[in-house]
């Protein structure tokens, strides 16, 4: 098989995702219980054999360099090839960070023509899904494509959020139209693109700086072979707080409908050594995904638990998403809510609920609490959805203890309390 | 730059005590605490005192020990410049044969000491629960100038006859030694954790290897002897937790240790991780309908019954339905619906009918195989061993390795065997 090199756009910031990603990428995000969102393409990339995997950051790349590594949980830890973090630089004449996904690539191309590929493919890092992507590959040479596109069916309300495309009965692209209101098919790009090197090094020349617009757009107008490749699975971009939310929860539906604990296609990722998750006397779980680490004295329903959270005895956890460390006070009661790592919520407080205040600004947030890395609700602090605590803000006694409805408390700088 | 150091660990015993549960792999690789295995908390003692470079001696059926530990990477212990080696017995040179006894088994490796700039020499069993920063222990070797220091811990009285008994005088130096006396006035018990001076290690054991009638044993023979003649052996005392999980009942009781309110150790300490090979799983999946109560879930089970004080490891399901009480189920064990286990340990792999009926019944009732290591009403259940639906097992009872549903000829009254096919071995 020819040689095929990913590159695997993990430089958004999400600005939608609000707290969640003032200091991570969004491929960073935690996901489902002890996963990052970049471990499912990671993932889908190392059980497809692709071992040349090049990964384009930008926005606040920490988190994501510190959990990729050299790439071993992914056996991208090569000789050759293996996993290259590409992020933006700067050289004698030119000084650029990446002015769009076409420009990343653009401006990375030396790296990509060391490598000599014969075919690129470009993956989203914020997307969670299973896809051997050597079915699109096979598609790919079956119709001696130039470029083909991996799509999905949406439903007709959905377009909005997607670039559509029209193909013709050969499975051809004749259209891409970005988000429109009404599309002819149902069929929306997944953001998942093989090129044959050649078409690629060719749409680089006159400086594109996004890969829809300045380079598939041109590709369909001239009349290349740009090819459809139909995917029939789950998939969600984690673009939103309302996306980011429900694909977590879909994980703890009674059928979820991409299985995590399918032992044929394990999703892989850097691993914590915590022990057995611990479940004290009094507690009350249901439909919950909860990872090692974890010590349960509460209840809880309907959420997804990361490494290491507490929750003690009385305290209630319902339809939440709680990353890691998270410590949950006795009689403490979360609902509808989004903790981000390190977070305490103390005794007897409140954080959410059911019947979030219905704010236009803040649709947004779905009804949702959203509480930033660090932060502490003190013990009986009430935060009534839909609201936002900051990184490292406190919500305490002093300043009321409360968080009404549209609220957003600003973050708070962890060096504060030492100069 | 500290010192180098290296150390022994001796991994290859049978733990006959453990009947099923050790019969197809060493001791130091039975499953413990969920995910572990037992030389875990050995080997992350290790890597956690600073001590990088570590022989695994190993002789009773060595292969799931060493697919364990691999390459050691889980405990940073594969690198370039030491790391971890598994050292079977080998033929070769003019003394090679099995092992005899722990100090034969580091007699046959001292090549390995040869090159190794380590002044002492620590020398560790692969068979024990705990913590311990091996850096306090050379901190007192150095410090009383000992030839010698020997690792002890307080046990009850009435355990004495179980473990190897020092005596000391004030000063901690020990001037008596008694392997697994009847009774003693000392509740001293070596933990199995010896620090040697290099040389003097060397030449103890050549000189035990020339006497005759030795059982080339440090416990039985060795250190007796070098207490009995006044070398500077002495003991330090630990009074943290330290279990020697040798027998079936101990091995319940210390497993179920870890789900009280107090923990004797704590598993998730961040300066002092306890590091295993795991696998990739995701995160417990608790069902709609579960229960669960005072117990440890490892990732990647699923659980839509009833689990209560008890100890999964990783990829257990337990059905809807199914209830466990009070029992050890061990990796990818699938409990079907309905099924009711109590007081059962139960070994990786095992098939658990719909209905099946463990443990319920008269547990006056020994073992028949093995009476004197499985009485206290507990019940096995080997490696890979399928249940049919709505069996009946009782207490004390012992379901060997892999028998196949068709094995079974009807239930199992309570200390009944039904043994599996014959191992190749």
């Amino acid at each position: 098989m020819p040689e095929t090199m990913v590159l695997v756009l993990a430089g958004g910031g999400g600005e939608r995702l609000s707290v969640l990603t003032y200091e991570r990428a969004v491929s960073a995000l935690p996901f489902g219980g002890k996963y990052r969102v970049i471990d499912f393409v990671l993932s889908n990339c190392s059980h497809s054999h692709l071992t040349v995997v090049g990964i384009l950051t930008q926005h606040a790349p920490i988190s994501l360099n510190d959990h990729i590594g050299a790439g071993r949980p992914w056996d991208l830890d090569r000789r050759e090839g293996g996993v290259l973090i590409l992020q933006p630089f700067t050289t004698r004449t030119h000084a650029g960070w990446y002015r769009g996904t076409a420009d990343a690539i653009a401006q990375n191309w030396d790296v990509i023509e060391d490598h000599r590929p014969e075919r690129i493919l470009v993956l989203s890092g914020d997307q969670i899904y299973r896809m051997d992507y050597r079915s699109l590959m096979h598609t790919h040479e079956q119709q001696r494509a130039a470029v083909t596109l991996a799509v999905t069916r949406v439903p007709s309300s959905q377009t909005p959020r997607f670039g559509m495309t029209t193909i013709d009965r050969d499975g051809r692209v004749t259209e891409l139209i970005e988000k429109p209101e009404r599309a002819a098919t149902p069929f929306a790009s997944m953001g998942i693109y093989l090129f044959e090197y050649g078409a690629l090094a060719e749409a680089m020349r006159p400086g594109p700086v996004n890969l829809v617009l300045d380079v598939l757009r041109p590709l369909v107008a001239a009349g290349e072979r740009v090819m459809a490749h139909e995917f029939a699975g789950y998939w969600e971009d984690v673009g939103t707080i309302g996306s980011y939310y429900h694909s977590n929860l879909e994980m703890v539906a009674p059928e979820p409908r991409l299985a995590l604990h399918d032992p044929r296609w394990p999703v892989l990722t850097r691993d914590e050594e915590r022990p057995p998750v611990l479940l004290g006397a009094g507690a009350v779980v249901d439909r919950a995904l909860i990872a090692n680490g974890c010590r349960i004295s509460g209840t809880v329903r309907r959420s997804v638990l990361f490494p290491g959270v507490v929750v003690e005895s009385g305290a209630e956890v319902v339809d939440s998403v709680v990353m890691q460390d998270a410590k949950i006070g006795p009689g403490a009661r979360l609902e509808r809510a989004l903790l981000d790592k390190f977070t305490r919520i103390g005794e007897g407080a409140r954080v959410g609920s059911s019947t979030p205040a219905a704010l236009q600004d803040h649709a947004w947030l779905e009804g949702l609490v959203l509480i930033g890395k660090d932060a502490i609700v003190a013990a009986h602090g009430r935060v009534e959805p839909p609201a936002v605590v900051g990184i490292g803000a406190r919500v305490q006694p002093g300043s009321g203890g409360y968080v009404g409805p549209g609220t957003q408390v600003p973050s708070r700088v962890w060096y504060e309390d030492v100069v | 730059m500290s010192a180098p150091r290296y150390a022994f660990i001796l991994a290859g015993g049978q733990g006959n005590r453990l009947c099923l549960l050790s019969e197809r792999r060493a001791k130091p690789a039975v499953p413990f605490g969920g995910k572990y295995r037992i030389i875990d908390f050995t080997l992350s003692n290790c890597v956690n005192s600073g001590i990088y470079d570590i022989g695994v001696l190993t002789q009773y059926r060595p292969s799931s020990l060493n697919r364990h530990v691999g390459t050691g990477r889980p405990w940073d212990l594969d690198r370039t410049r030491g790391g971890i080696q598994l050292l079977q017995p080998a033929l070769g040179s003019a003394d090679s044969d099995w092992y005899q006894g722990t100090a034969d088994a580091i007699l046959r490796n001292l090549v390995h000491l040869r090159r190794r700039r380590a002044e002492q020499v620590l020398v560790l069993s692969g068979d024990h629960v705990y913590k311990m920063d091996y850096n306090v222990l050379y901190a007192f070797h150095a410090r009383e100038r000992a030839s010698v220091t020997v690792a002890v811990t307080e046990v009850p009285e009435n355990a004495v006859s179980a473990f190897g008994i020092l005596e000391t005088d004030g000063s901690g130096r020990v001037i008596g030694f008694e392997e697994k006396p009847r009774t003693s006035r000392s509740r001293l018990a070596s933990m199995g954790v010896y620090l040697f001076d290099r040389d003097a290690l060397i030449r103890w054991l050549i000189e035990d290897a020339r006497t005759a009638g030795s059982s080339r044993d440090f416990g039985k023979d060795l250190l007796p002897r070098l207490v009995a003649r006044g070398e500077s052996v002495y003991a330090y005392p630990v009074r943290d937790y330290w279990q020697d999980v040798g027998t079936v009942d101990s091995y319940y009781a210390s497993n179920r240790d870890f789900l009280s309110d107090r923990p004797p150790l704590d598993l998730d300490d961040p300066d002092w991780v306890i590091h295993t090979q795991s696998a990739d799983r995701p995160p417990v999946r608790f069902e709609h309908g579960a229960r669960v109560e005072r117990s440890m879930i490892a990732n990647g089970c699923v659980v839509a019954g009833e689990v209560v004080r008890s100890v999964l490891s990783p990829g257990v399901t337990v059905a809807p339905g199914a209830v466990v009480h009070d029992s050890i189920i061990m990796q990818d064990t699938q409990i079907a619906r309905g099924a009711r286990l109590q007081r059962a340990i139960v070994d990786k792999l095992v098939t658990i009918g719909a209905g099946a009926r463990l443990g319920e019944g008269d547990n006056s009732v020994p073992n028949r195989a093995c009476p004197e290591h499985l009485s206290s009403g507990l019940l096995l259940v080997g490696r890979g061993a399928h249940l049919p639906d709505g069996i009946r097992v009782g207490p004390n009872a012992r379901i060997g390795a892999h028998v196949a549903a068709a094995g079974f000829t009807g239930d199992v009254p309570p200390g009944g065997v039904v043994d599996g096919p014959e191992s190749m071995h």
